[in-house]
């Protein structure tokens, strides 16, 4: 009897001082991102494609990188594009942000860097939305699609890139080189 | 047709007692396929195989379909990534969907708000039943 007694009294004051320990509610969730992305980002770097490149710029900041992509094919061929990825604190209840900060002449990219892309996309009355079993590594590979298979004239962000294609391809192509040579071109 | 035999004998004596049976009836098949050539010999039979030792073997797993939360990506028969960091574990419970896909209870109640479907098949989320 009292062993149990102690046991219990012991057990109440662990979950007490536990309860202490992560007062701040907001703490824990940051570490719950951090957690996840701990392992994703382990993985991230075996799987993305060999025309994508992430950098972190902060190694201890996991919640933010930016995404290389140099399309090896069609109309972006050669461009390099930068991609800014913002995992928010409620991740992966949420998706991340993205921004393309390569001014770009695409159908589902605005000139302001907005992406239209359905993985990110918080709600979605089908399945192509967001998840929390997407995770990072998806991400990636669904930018990079941008550039090929998932490239979408009929759901267009920029109305107007989209329209241009339809009523003349090669001075669409022309735009697209355009805006590379301006923006999209190594620095020197 | 040796682990039925196991998992139906209460001790080992009938567990040796049925697999000498068993080992005689082969035998004795043999003895008929192989009439024409030799004449049967009975006296041989008798202690072909004498069991001195069984071992039962038993395995066990969790019935259910996916182990492990798709939200947080821990075992669902531990707690959540939120409830550990949170020193909840007790209170960490597992929910079933009508998809009979299960996530921990406070990872879903989380991701419904957002979207009440079921991460894993996309289908309407709907509650089967909630416990460990």
């Amino acid at each position: 009897m009292i062993t149990l007694a102690k046991k219990i009294k012991e057990e109440r004051d662990k979950k007490e001082k536990g309860n202490r320990a992560t007062e701040s509610p907001k703490g824990s969730r940051i570490s719950v991102r951090d957690k996840l992305l701990t392992k994703e980002v382990t993985e991230l770097d075996e799987n993305v494609p060999e025309s994508c490149k992430v950098d972190f710029k902060d190694p201890n900041v996991l919640h933010e990188f930016t995404l290389t992509v140099t399309p090896g094919e069609g109309y972006w061929k050669e461009g390099i594009f930068i991609f800014h990825v913002m995992i928010p604190e409620e991740y992966n209840i949420k998706p991340p942000h993205v921004l393309c900060e390569t001014k770009i002449w695409h159908p589902n990219i605005s000139e302001n860097g907005e992406v239209c892309l359905s993985l990110l996309r918080e709600h979605t009355l089908d399945g192509s939305g967001w998840a929390p079993t997407r995770k990072l590594k998806d991400i990636v590979w669904g930018l990079n699609s941008l550039f090929t298979d998932l490239l979408n004239f009929d759901d267009p962000l920029n109305v107007e890139a989209s329209e241009l294609y339809f009523k003349n391809k090669e001075s669409f192509r022309r735009r697209v080189e355009d805006y590379i040579r301006l923006y999209a071109s190594p620095r020197r | 047709m040796i682990f039925n035999i196991y998992s139906r004998c209460q001790s080992k004596e009938e567990a040796s007692g049925i697999v000498k049976m068993a080992a005689e009836n082969s035998l004795e098949e043999q003895d008929v396929n192989m009439e024409e050539n030799t004449p049967s010999k009975e006296q041989g039979v008798q202690k072909m195989f004498t069991l001195k030792k069984w071992n039962a073997v038993a395995m066990w797993s969790w019935d259910v379909e996916c182990d492990t939360c798709a939200i947080c990506r821990v075992q669902v028969m531990d707690a959540c990534l939120r409830c550990q960091s949170d020193n909840k574990q007790e209170e960490c419970v597992v929910i079933w969907g009508e998809c009979n896909h299960s996530f921990h209870n406070c990872c879903m109640s989380l991701w419904v708000v957002q979207n009440n479907r079921c991460p894993l098949c996309q289908q309407e989320w709907v509650v089967q039943r909630i416990g460990r």
